[in-house]
């Protein structure tokens, strides 16, 4: 990494930091929990002046050039507030349809990476916990038929990119969310401010972006994105339980000098220095273009799905019946980590992804 | 990493792959003790003539005087061969380094030298029956006398005192103060009147920890280590001299490719085990971790070459692979059922799962799990220490 470029990092992150202190107050985040399909139009005004939909994308395309360094910095960022932006679908939305062509694009990357138009990332299937797997939804003449699982930002999204089955199997798809044969449907869920809607597409007009190739390329970059979004969540609980543990006493001392929570604060922070390591690994092999970028972005996912799995979990216990109510905000984080452990396709899926890109083929593929 | 290291490890590895063979692997198969002993000796004194023996020590002494991150990166790649080097994992990197700083001169010139060539080993008598983790409650006695001080009390869990020819030890001169306070730091002859060395037959067959007791044994006063009843800081100082240990990354236990071999070939109920859920889950766990730690490794080594000191890294390494270690293991053995319960002959930890599964020594050794916790948490995290009750009350006054 260019000194230069550390700097640029260093400054994104110090005003992110600030913006996202400044906007995402506890009382603001708890009135997005509300409303099923809740957006945070405020935040994302902020986000949008400051630039953070363009960080990712390389100045010959109108971006700021920071490549996905710049984008987990702010992911990172985004979940120790347990923000909620859709920088992840918009990025990779303009990263596709710029491999796609982007003269023929070059309209919409502008909207997405100014903001104007928010793109989500609609891969998964109802029935499927992966990412993988024959699509329900298929295209066939150039139109999509079916249904896509609950999908991030899908409630206020323009446009999709949806993976989808035609003849020759699965490919990346981008589809206007604002034609007639698009039906989408909000759901009561525990973490109303993902803005998450369920897609159903009846004769809706497609464009093509890439095959199994591109699919798998999108899949990955939004698992490493997320993976800094959850390691930033990981963080803010150990440091939320820490305080907590330092501060809360009983028995006459404050309860983080008993071994039983310090050990598990110990444990959490273990988890979370391994999922640091693996994200970071992970990142480098994406800017270098190595051969192990896959098996490194499986193994941050992985990583970052059990650190903040215990994190959220424990940071609750941590603070006792606080950590149960609504008031405080052990739950927020409790919420964001169980959600971001479902999009994107569970634990199990990334850990057959692993297995498989290491040469342990799937389970069924060793039978006979 | 700098270009000039990557040249140092490129030189190691050539070097390596000449002189290592002759000391290694086949060359150590079935020698009787002794004769292993004479090899490692041997392979000590090869590596001082070329430079790469107690490579962070003073030339003058016959070391390289090189830098830590030389040392780590050879210790990395040395670790690739199956070397002799066991029966100096403590003479070398402890008490020897903590004699050249504080002994006399005369005494760091007629020993030091020799323990860099390896004809001399030494021991490093700390731990006692009542004093592993805390080790500031130890209570091995030391009475002034005419000339010196008389020695009496008991050791334990000491590496190599069967072979050692000296030995640094920490010892209580004043009971009166608390208990960090009254202690002082000496070096001694381990062959002084009065010393018996006794084996510890371990859980495993490994035959390297001892109890030592000593009954009135003479040791010098020029033979103390820094001030009367200042020892404890002597001795933190001499486990703070390994900084950052290098240590095989599947924790000197098999490696996962070793388990995925043997859950290809086992079966459970009926079909490879390697088909298991179970089994996938835990190969993929670790994975990351390996990954995860590898990553952490990098880190460290970048810190030193920035010339900071390490963090909490190795206690993390410590941790996971320790647990780790004995967890695959285990499930090994299970993948194996009831034929799990063999111990392949000449088998080694490193490549036999029962073997590394019935030494869980790398788990208390250097600090227990818990104590490692604690030192993350209170170090790291910032939270309380542990309730002490005898903080600041005479030694002799604090509750046992």
């Amino acid at each position: 990494m260019q000194a230069d470029h550390a700097e640029d990092l260093a400054s994104i992150r110090e005003q992110a930091r600030r913006l996202l202190q400044d906007q995402a107050t506890p009382e603001h985040l708890k009135s997005l929990l509300n409303e099923p399909g809740s957006f945070d139009r405020v935040l994302w005004h902020h986000a949008v002046e400051q630039g953070w939909p363009s960080v990712a994308i390389p100045e010959s395309a109108g971006g700021l050039g920071l490549g996905w360094s710049g984008l987990a910095v702010i992911c990172e960022e985004l979940g120790r507030l347990t923000g909620s932006l859709p920088l992840i679908g918009n990025t990779l939305a303009a990263h596709a349809l710029i491999h796609a062509g982007s003269d023929e694009h070059q309209a919409l990357i502008d909207s997405l990476t100014s903001g104007d138009a928010i793109a989500t990332l609609a891969l998964a299937d109802p029935s499927e916990s992966g990412l993988c797997g024959s699509s329900s939804a298929q295209v066939r003449n150039g139109r999509i038929n079916g249904e896509k699982a609950l999908a991030a930002f899908a409630a206020v999204a323009d446009i999709a990119l949806v993976q989808a089955g035609n003849e020759r199997g699965n490919g990346l798809y981008l589809v206007r969310l604002d034609q007639p044969g698009v039906q989408r449907r909000l759901v009561e869920g525990f973490d109303n401010s993902r803005a998450t809607a369920l897609l159903q597409f009846i004769q809706a007009e497609v464009t093509p972006l890439g095959g199994a190739e591109l699919l798998g390329e999108i899949g990955n970059l939004a698992a490493l994105a997320t993976a800094f979004e959850q390691i930033g969540g990981t963080q803010a609980c150990l440091d939320m339980a820490c305080d907590y543990a330092r501060e809360r006493r009983a028995f006459g001392q404050p309860i983080g000098g008993f071994q039983g929570i310090k050990h598990k604060l110990a444990e959490i922070y273990c988890l979370l220095e391994i999922a640091r390591g693996c994200a970071s690994d992970a990142l480098d092999a994406w800017e270098q273009q190595q051969p192990t970028r896959r098996q490194l972005t499986s193994s941050a996912r992985i990583a970052a799905i059990r650190a903040y799995n215990l994190a959220a979990q424990e940071n609750l216990h941590v603070h006792g019946g606080m950590g149960v109510t609504w008031e405080a905000m052990p739950h927020h984080f409790y919420r964001r980590s169980r959600s971001l452990a479902l999009e994107l396709g569970s634990l199990a899926y990334w850990r057959e992804r692993l297995l498989a890109d290491l040469g342990l083929e799937s389970a069924t593929a060793l039978v006979g | 990493m700098n270009h000039e290291l990557k040249l140092y490890r490129e030189r190691a590895r050539a070097w390596l792959a000449e002189h290592a063979p002759r000391y290694s692997g086949q060359a150590r198969h079935g020698l009787p003790f002794e004769d292993d002993l004479a090899l490692a000796r041997a392979w000590q004194a090869h590596k001082v003539q070329h430079g790469y023996g107690c490579i962070t020590l003073p030339r003058e002494f016959g070391g390289a005087g090189g830098s830590e991150l030389e040392k780590v990166i050879f210790c990395e790649e040395e670790m690739r061969y199956d070397l002799p080097l066991v029966y100096f994992s403590i003479s070398l990197n402890n008490p020897l380094p903590i004699f050249l700083r504080y002994a006399p001169d005369a005494w760091k010139q007629k020993l030091g030298p020799a323990t860099v060539r390896g004809e001399l080993i030494w021991c490093q008598l700390f731990s006692e029956p009542s004093a592993g983790s805390d080790l500031a409650s130890l209570r091995l006695k030391a009475v002034p006398t005419e000339g010196g001080w008389l020695l009496s009390g008991q050791k334990v869990w000491t590496s190599w005192a069967q072979i050692a020819d000296w030995g640094v030890v920490v010892a209580r001169t004043d009971p009166s103060l608390p208990k960090h306070a009254g202690l002082t730091y000496f070096f001694l002859d381990m062959k002084s009147p009065g010393i018996t060395v006794q084996p510890i037959h371990r859980l495993g067959e490994e035959k390297d920890l001892n109890e030592v007791f000593f009954d009135e044994v003479f040791v010098p006063d020029e033979q103390r280590l820094g001030e009367i009843n200042g020892g404890f800081k002597v001795a933190v100082e001499t486990l703070m001299i390994e900084r950052y240990a290098v240590t095989d990354e599947s924790g000197y236990g098999p490696t996962l490719e070793n388990f995925v071999d043997l859950a290809g070939n086992a079966r459970l109920n009926g079909r490879p085990a390697l088909e298991d859920g179970e089994v996938r889950a835990r190969i993929a766990e670790v994975f990351v971790e390996r990954q995860g730690l590898r990553a952490i490794h990098r880190r460290a080594l970048e810190a030193f070459a920035r010339g900071q000191a390490p963090g909490p890294e190795g206690a993390i390494r410590k941790l996971l692979l320790g647990r780790t270690r004995q967890s695959l293991g285990a499930m090994a053995m299970d993948m194996l059922g009831a034929n799990g319960a063999q111990l392949a002959p000449h088998g080694h930890a490193v490549t036999d799962f029962a073997r590394a599964w019935l030494d869980p020594s790398l788990r208390i050794a250097g600090g227990t799990d818990e104590l490692l916790l604690n030192t993350l948490a209170e170090r790291v995290l910032g939270l309380p220490q542990d309730h002490r009750p005898d903080k600041g009350i005479p030694f002799n006054a604090a509750p046992k």
